[in-house]
């Protein structure tokens, strides 16, 4: 009755792999077992321990439970997804709604040749999960719930991670920064455990601070050159965890353009299948630091798609050429120069940046601290060449099918969009703007983040580039401009 | 130029109701704190509020339908204009609340796949709002392409 291994006729319900259970088993084996072995520290066993057991073996019978009553069906036009016992939940996705597939494999999992299916429908944040079914089965599913059935040779990898693509890891302070997340973690659970069970007491913490205190100052210095050494090394670890073999495959399909695969992990593999006709852009990200280096990231935008930061992932941390090149890949050739924006805006971005700083600072001249001051004035002064750049960032084009719009310096972001996604246009003019000439252009796109913002354009740009897309939609009203409108004052005609 | 176009806006009555609420609350409120004054300037206020800004909205709220686009335009202060093609519309929906009731007005919601590209049309005559519901809907489902 395991699923995949026996021919059964389609549209038979199936069961999830018996080996399920074993995962969940030992996933709570090893939870409770830690628990387990805390409750023997702190209580000397007694209670503790017997009642991990009860917990133990009840959750086991769960585990069985929930495999044998939960089954799924793929039948020709939909998958249903049925969990019953004494209540019932049937989940039905009719299978033109399945926008994506996303296989994830943890530790366990391939261990055990297992694998979760994720399947992204094209309903509100509703996906069916099937945790989980062999990996044959999952890919034979996959194929099943998209459509097609091709053989692999028909597949063609687009990128492929690089063994220097991992050098880059240190400069994105996402990786730098989540081994101290993990650390941070861990040593908030150590504290509620602590508040839990008494195992530190404040003599032993204070007695700690003292002995820190009392260490020599080169000892400190010591700490943190060893900080300094040991944070790119664990950044290339994480970004090698979660990146490994990172591979972008182009999936040839019935219709036009068939899904992109990219598969990516070290030791949870994780495979997301997207279909083509749902992309309708990408979006390149980069920091001051990997822009040195020449290098970016790139998300794809996709309509409809939960989690889309890490599903919608086309490639980790890239020299700019690859990227580029899946870009051209993704959405097509877009080699239109970006069109800077008015000197105006660039006041507007001094202003911006500088402002909120040089408040506190006098604020804290007049009345507060010395260092709040001090600290202050240093980001008043550094505020002013990232607003340079801010400004150095902007930009905006359009062409071929595709427009793009750029902003951000610390974290850049440049979207490039189909003209096809935009799905409507809001121009924003603040008073300070309005002085200026100057106009915010949103670009409503059914994709990502459902909406890009073209900061601080002068007028006539921002219409040339709204009417890039489709110039019916705005010339009808360049009569009565956008801008000043023609004549507010109309009495109601009806 | 624009098939027709019909130029309306809110009355002021759903922001006298607010306004009315609000000096309720007010009054309710200086027993807390020894304000007596207080009701005093936000009745002052609303009043001024309840007397200038629905006119001042009715003034900068316009919106027009042409044949492939709805246009909006709101904002006072901070001005926006929205263009929304019809083709994109996914949904349209006329609502009335219970003192749009009242007034026989209903907004109208035209939602895109983009919660940006969404919008609302406040203040419509009813028999408008229903017709122009159903004629947007329809020609959004006519003129419908595939870019969700």
């Amino acid at each position: 009755m395991s699923g995949g291994e026996r021919p059964l006729p389609e549209g038979a319900p199936r069961r999830l792999s018996p080996l399920t259970w074993i995962v969940g088993a030992v996933r709570e084996t090893l939870a409770l077992l830690a628990v387990a072995v805390t409750a023997l520290l702190v209580s000397e066993g007694g209670a503790g321990l017997y009642f991990a057991m009860a917990a133990l073996g009840f959750g086991l019978v769960h585990q069985v439970v929930r495999w044998w009553t939960f089954t799924y069906a793929v039948t020709d036009d939909r998958i249903v997804l049925r969990h019953q016992l004494i209540g019932r939940s049937v989940k039905t996705i009719p299978l033109e709604r399945v926008r994506g597939v996303d296989i994830t494999a943890g530790f366990l999992h391939r261990l055990l040749g297992l694998a979760v299916l994720r399947i992204d429908a094209a309903s509100d944040g509703d996906e069916g999960v099937l945790n989980a079914v062999s990996r044959r089965e999952a890919e034979r599913l996959r194929e099943l719930l998209l459509g097609r059935r091709e053989e692999p040779s028909r597949e063609h990898v687009i990128a492929r991670a690089d063994l220097s693509w991992y050098r880059y890891a240190p400069l994105s302070g996402a990786y730098l920064l989540t081994p101290f997340a993990l650390i941070g973690s861990l040593l908030g659970t150590l504290y509620n455990l602590n508040n839990e069970f008494g195992l530190v007491s404040e003599g032993t913490l204070s007695h700690l601070g003292d002995t820190v205190v009392g260490l020599p100052p080169i000892l400190g210095v010591l700490a943190l050159l060893l900080l300094a050494l040991v944070m790119p090394v664990a950044s290339v670890l994480v970004f090698t965890w979660f990146n490994w073999d990172f591979t972008l495959r182009a999936v040839p399909g019935e219709d036009d353009k068939g899904a992109l695969a990219a598969e990516r992990g070290l030791v949870s593999r994780r495979s997301v299948t997207l279909e083509r006709r749902r992309v309708r852009g990408v979006e390149l990200r980069d920091n001051p630091l990997e822009r040195r280096k020449n290098v970016a990231r790139l998300t794809a935008l996709v309509t409809g798609l939960g989690d889309a930061e890490h599903r919608g992932r086309l490639l980790p941390t890239a020299p700019r050429e690859t990227v580029l090149h899946v870009a051209e890949e993704v959405v097509g050739k877009f080699k239109e120069p970006l069109t800077g924006h008015p000197r105006a805006a660039l006041t507007r971005r001094l202003v911006r940046a500088v402002l909120p700083p040089l408040a506190v600072s006098v604020l804290a001249v007049a009345s507060g601290p010395l260092w709040l001051a001090i600290v202050a004035a240093v980001a008043t002064v550094a505020a002013v060449p990232l607003a340079l750049d801010r400004y150095a960032q902007l930009g905006h084009a359009s062409g071929g099918g595709l427009l793009s719009v750029r902003s951000g310096s610390l974290v850049r972001n440049q979207q490039i969009i189909e003209h096809r996604a935009v799905v409507g246009w809001r121009f924003r003019q603040s008073l300070f703007q309005r002085r200026r000439d100057l106009v915010t252009l949103t670009v409503a796109v059914g994709a990502g983040e459902g909406a890009y913002d073209a900061l601080d354009l002068s007028e006539e740009d921002a219409l040339r580039l709204a009417s890039c897309v489709e110039p019916d939609w705005i010339t009808p009203f360049l009569a009565t401009p956008p801008k000043p409108p023609a004549d507010p004052r109309e009495p109601p005609a009806s | 130029m624009a098939k027709w176009a019909v130029e309306l806006l809110l009355g002021g009555a759903v922001l006298t109701g607010c306004a009315f609420a609000l000096s309720g609350w007010a009054a309710r409120a200086d027993w807390a704190w020894r304000l007596p004054w207080l009701p005093w300037l936000v009745v002052a206020v609303t009043a001024l509020s309840v007397l200038t800004v629905p006119y001042w909205r009715y003034r900068v709220h316009r919106w027009e339908i042409s044949s492939d686009v709805v246009y909006l335009r709101i904002g006072a202060l901070q001005r926006q204009w929205l263009l929304v093609p019809v083709s994109r519309i996914q949904t349209v929906d006329a609502q009335q609340n219970w003192l749009e009731r009242l007034l026989r007005l209903a907004t109208l919601r035209i939602s895109t796949a983009s919660h940006e590209g969404s919008s609302e049309l406040v203040g419509l005559p009813l028999p408008t709002a229903t017709s122009l519901a159903s004629e947007l809907a329809h020609r959004a489902h006519a003129l419908r392409d595939d870019a969700t």
